[in-house]
């Protein structure tokens, strides 16, 4: 014969915590997802951009602009850790003036010249002697994209510190919740405390049989939280086209991303069950034993 | 085992429900605590299995002083200490069998090793077809005779009863009173609270007598 449990299974608050607690692991899958969301979106931006340079040749009164090009696609080509030079056209320039600018001829008029450069990744260009050699180049200006990723990098920042921020309010918040359900189960099961007192039971035995109900209630609530946060990715990555970027892609790339980084983003994602459960058990107990300290 | 001295209680600011008394119980006694309604007997077995502690005067309980004890020592005493509950206190979710065995589970024994001691108590209260009922189908007198049973499974060395025979036949009463004869014998201190004139006649016991709050010893 099994012995029955000495708190009632059917503890009415712990239906309302299971609950509350699942929609706190819903909001932390959320805010976690955002986080790996910024975190790989700022790191494709900016090594895209870090890889791509602009140098610009402007016309220079009384100097022959073909020559300096020339120059500055000479010392580029020269220079370590530069992978690909690519002059474009002056052509190429007029069009990308064309939505300011109409159509029309810009005969006659000094548009710049531009070079793409793309850096080499693994042996990067040292960009201070790029830019000193290129200083013998008349009219040239090199355009690194730094202050972009600047930027780029400080909002993914405070996006990140956002997505930290609200995770600590939810466990605040949970840990409210939870000190809150423990006094109401031990309040509602005050009568079997006080009794078990009576017959000798210590505070830890009597802790660990309330306890047990908030382990399992934290276990229950944090996998149904990251359920429907997976399935919110889900839904999220359905709703737009392929290939069509934004938040549908985003959610794309967080649940099918390649096997390394897919193993990192569901571990941070299955740590909230993991999380939820140790709040869950960890404040129930320092909350029974506080309140049977001051019971007798 | 038991030493009383001027002890005074009483709740918040209300009247003293006990004034000054004074009393020892040595290992081994039986004694009976009579007095009307009201006396403060409720009261006094309270202060007795650590319910609740004097507002004055000394109690020492196996040789401890109440008033110098802190929680983490109340259970090594409470589990020397049977209580049957004038309410009977039986929990409704747990089967007759797990409330009489609640005082062995909560001092870490495994069920296997008291099953047969439980259920052979229960047979002999009358109570074994009853073992896995749930206390609220159970009727008056056999809650009492659970209580009892549980106050007495784990051969307590002090048994304290609050009316063990209010809610039981003359019969009953008598084989209940045998029981705590037979644990008397055995060595477990009594004090039964009781008003049955009859089952203190029978016993041939002393009589602590509380009136008003106040002990005399007849």
């Amino acid at each position: 014969m099994k012995p029955g449990s000495i708190i009632p299974s059917n503890v009415a608050s712990l239906k309302s915590l299971t609950v509350t607690m699942a929609v706190m692991s819903y909001l932390a899958c959320l805010a976690i997802g955002a986080l790996i969301l910024v975190d790989r979106a700022v790191t494709s931006w900016t090594s895209g951009l870090a890889r791509e340079m602009t140098v610009q040749v402007r016309h220079v009164r009384s100097v022959e602009i073909d020559v300096e090009v020339e120059k500055a696609r000479a010392i580029l080509t020269a220079f370590p850790g530069i992978a690909e030079v690519e002059v474009l056209d002056a052509d190429a320039g007029a069009k990308l003036l064309e939505p300011w600018l109409g159509s029309r001829s810009l005969e006659g008029l000094p548009v710049p010249r531009l070079i793409r450069v793309v850096a080499d990744q693994v042996a990067p260009p040292d960009l201070k002697i790029l830019e000193e050699r290129l200083a013998a180049v008349q009219g040239v200006h090199l355009d690194t994209h730094r202050k972009w990723e600047a930027e780029l990098t400080r909002m993914a920042r405070a996006l990140s510190v956002l997505s930290y921020a609200i995770l600590a309010l939810i466990s605040i918040s949970a840990i409210a919740i939870v000190v809150f359900a423990t006094r109401a189960v031990l309040q509602a099961n005050r009568h079997i405390v006080d009794l078990l007192h009576l017959v000798g039971a210590r505070n830890s035995y009597i802790a660990r049989q309330i306890d047990g109900r908030f382990l399992r209630t934290g276990l229950l609530s944090g996998s149904i939280g990251v359920a429907m946060g997976l399935l919110t990715f889900l839904a999220l990555g359905m709703t737009g086209a392929e290939g069509g970027g934004g938040f549908a892609a985003a959610s794309r790339g967080l649940l099918f991303a390649a096997p390394d980084v897919a193993v990192w983003s569901y571990g941070v994602l299955f740590a909230v069950p993991v999380a939820a459960t140790l709040i869950c058990l960890i404040t129930s107990r320092v909350t029974l034993l506080r309140r049977l300290g001051v019971v007798t | 085992m038991l030493h009383l001295e001027s002890v005074g209680l009483r709740y918040g600011q209300g009247p003293e429900i006990l004034k000054d008394v004074s009393f020892a119980v040595r290992p081994g006694d039986f004694y009976f605590l009579t007095g009307p309604s009201g006396a403060g007997k409720s009261s006094l077995l309270k202060l007795l299995f650590l319910a609740l502690k004097p507002t004055r005067g000394s109690l020492h309980i196996f040789g401890e002083d109440v008033s110098g004890l802190t929680h983490d020592k109340l259970p090594r005493i409470r589990r020397r200490i049977g209580v049957v509950f004038q309410e009977f206190r039986l929990l409704d979710h747990l089967s007759t069998f797990d409330n009489v065995a609640l005082p062995l589970r909560v001092a870490g024994k495994p069920e296997s090793s008291y099953r047969r001691d439980v259920l052979d108590l229960l047979d002999w209260v009358g109570l074994a077809d009853q073992a896995r009922a749930l206390p609220p189908v159970l009727s008056g007198g056999e809650k009492q005779r659970a209580a009892i049973a549980r106050a007495v499974i784990a051969k307590p060395q002090l048994l304290l009863a609050d009316e063990p025979t209010g809610n039981v036949d003359p019969v009953l009463a008598k084989r209940l009173l045998h029981l705590f004869l037979e644990l008397n014998r055995l060595g477990t201190t009594m004090l039964i609270a009781t008003h049955d004139r009859g089952l203190v006649r029978q016993a041939d016991r002393p009589v602590l007598h509380l009136e008003t709050g106040e002990l005399t010893l007849q």
